[in-house]
């Protein structure tokens, strides 16, 4: 079987995946953005995985399927989680709490936004963990560039978790505010609402991975979802189980089932 | 009164719908939301518009579409989708390619390597600003290769966020045919290519209906979700029309009674 990685880079968890499945007898080969071109000659393996979410990974992402290419997990999922406004939205739809989202200009948040909403977060309105984040307690503190438009949100003050899923299998780990997913992290006894929640994402979505970064708010207790992932590193997973070869095997089974669909739907 | 809310950035704004907007305010009234002054607050939906209607594609302007449609059922033209896949390039061709629209063949190569055809054209990929084609045109080997100078600076200069160059094979054609849709209305036009000309206007001519590029543009709007659209076809040597534009935010100031007619049909499709 052939296999292609979308990922932005060839290191870490892309390295281990390639080196799992190349244990198995399979063909790997990784794309990033230096040696993937988008055209028909792409359509050379059995199917991708899209580790990374850099617009030309999503580009070929969205292809390949139109292509009847599986990709795994799926396009529209992984630019849904990446695009933060999106991701809102899909946190909104299962009922959760995510923070306030303002969006504008800079001469707009002058005018119109109340100092009281201070602090704020800027973030990359595409993006995921801690890159190109910024803690904004005044009007001062904005980069005054009037073309650029500003994603900002609400900073919920209180205990930071990042919790990993594969499956049914939850690790969930208490972290440093504003801090990459790498940071040391301490690993916790799974809460039960924090539990939920993630099952809950997962089968919304139709998962078989991913994380959640979740902070419980101190004042009232309540739970906000503020960052999600389709593929994260995994760099602190504190669990038993083996996440690559986990990951490994879990993507093999929803290639075949994906396969066997199409099977069925070809016949009918 | 019908209230219809404007979504608009400053240049569309100044310079796109003066006679529009005077029409409008006969027979709706008519709320602006500007992308250079509207802080978008995702909590907030107090909307008590009856339709809205998009002039513009930026990112705030297409985020609070997303917003409006995501939680209210007020009509919005035309709808994120839209938008969206007019001003990605590469989205709207693989799309049109898979539902059998003939499109240019087109690529994604990263800088430095070539395309799998020899003539060709390197546009900006995601046609999101409002600025026009600045085209470098050049011959290698009998082969024609035109660059848009915005792909190159958005690609090479680190403007964007990508460096790529989107490639769409090059289309030799006498004429670009321009169809501008509005509701279940059709108008044809024909023009020299802007890269043979790049003054549109003066060589714009009105002509008859094309049943076959009509069936394309009813598809067209079918697939990438419009109601009001432009759609540019160039006819190849083997008299095949393939897509090579299609516009979310047409200039209906050129149709006769354009602006009054797309008045009408807003109110027309205004939410009971």
């Amino acid at each position: 079987m052939n296999i292609g990685i979308l990922s932005k880079r060839t290191t870490n968890f892309t390295a281990k995946i390639r080196s799992y499945y190349e244990q198995k007898g399979y063909n790997v080969k990784i794309y990033t953005n230096m040696n993937l071109s988008i055209n028909d000659s792409l359509i050379e393996n059995d199917f991708f995985i899209l580790k990374s979410k850099k617009l030309q990974l999503l580009y070929a992402g969205y292809f390949l399927e139109a292509n009847n290419i599986p990709v795994i997990p799926n396009t529209k999922i992984s630019f849904k989680c990446k695009h933060r406004i999106e991701a809102s939205f899909l946190i909104k739809s299962l009922g959760f709490n995510s923070p306030q989202i303002f969006l504008g200009k800079f001469e707009a948040i002058k005018q119109e936004l109340d100092k009281s909403f201070f602090p704020l977060i800027s973030k990359p309105i595409m993006g995921s963990g801690s890159r190109g984040v910024k803690l904004i307690n005044s009007f001062r503190d904005f980069k005054k560039d009037n073309n650029n438009i500003f994603y900002l949100e609400k900073l919920i003050v209180g205990i930071h978790y990042i919790a990993y899923f594969i499956n049914d299998n939850i690790c969930i780990c208490e972290k440093k505010p504003l801090v990459d997913e790498h940071a040391s992290v301490i690993l916790i006894k799974t809460p039960s609402d924090i539990r939920d929640i993630v099952l809950k994402w997962k089968k919304k979505y139709n998962l078989l991975f991913g994380h959640l970064d979740i902070v419980r708010e101190t004042t009232t207790n309540k739970l906000y979802i503020v960052d999600v992932g389709s593929f994260p590193e995994f760099s602190n997973w504190k669990c038993k189980e083996d996440p690559v070869s986990r990951i490994g095997d879990i993507i093999i089974k929803r290639y075949e089932m994906i396969i066997n669909k199409q099977i069925i739907k070809s016949k009918k | 009164m019908i209230k219809i809310g404007l979504i608009i950035d400053k240049y569309h704004l100044e310079k796109k719908v003066n006679e529009f907007l005077r029409y409008l305010k006969t027979i709706a009234d008519v709320s602006i939301y500007l992308e250079e002054s509207h802080l978008l607050d995702l909590s907030e939906l107090n909307f008590n518009e009856d339709i809205f209607f998009v002039k513009g594609k930026g990112e705030l302007l297409l985020n609070l579409v997303k917003l409006i449609e995501n939680e209210t059922s007020i009509p919005v033209i035309n709808s994120s989708k839209a938008i969206w896949l007019c001003f990605d390039r590469f989205l709207s061709s693989v799309l049109l390619k898979k539902a059998g629209i003939e499109v240019p063949d087109f690529s994604i190569n990263p800088i430095g390597i070539q395309p799998p055809f020899k003539d060709y054209i390197i546009k900006n990929v995601i046609d999101q600003k409002n600025y026009a084609l600045k085209p470098k045109i050049r011959k290698v080997n009998g082969h024609l290769q035109v660059s848009d100078e915005r792909a190159l600076n958005e690609a090479i200069k680190g403007k964007e966020k990508y460096q790529f160059f989107y490639y769409q094979k090059f289309i030799k054609s006498k004429w670009e045919f321009k169809v501008y849709s509005i509701g279940e209305d059709f108008y044809f036009y024909k023009q020299i290519p802007v890269l043979i000309n790049p003054d549109k206007m003066k060589s714009r001519i009105e002509i008859n209906p094309i049943p076959e590029l009509r069936d394309k543009v009813i598809q067209i709007k079918r697939l990438l979700d419009l109601k009001i659209t432009s759609v540019d076809f160039l006819k190849s040597k083997d008299n095949v029309y393939y897509v090579s534009d299609v516009n979310s935010t047409p200039n209906f100031n050129y149709i006769k009674n354009g602006p009054k007619i797309v008045g009408d049909y807003l109110i027309e499709q205004a939410k009971k």
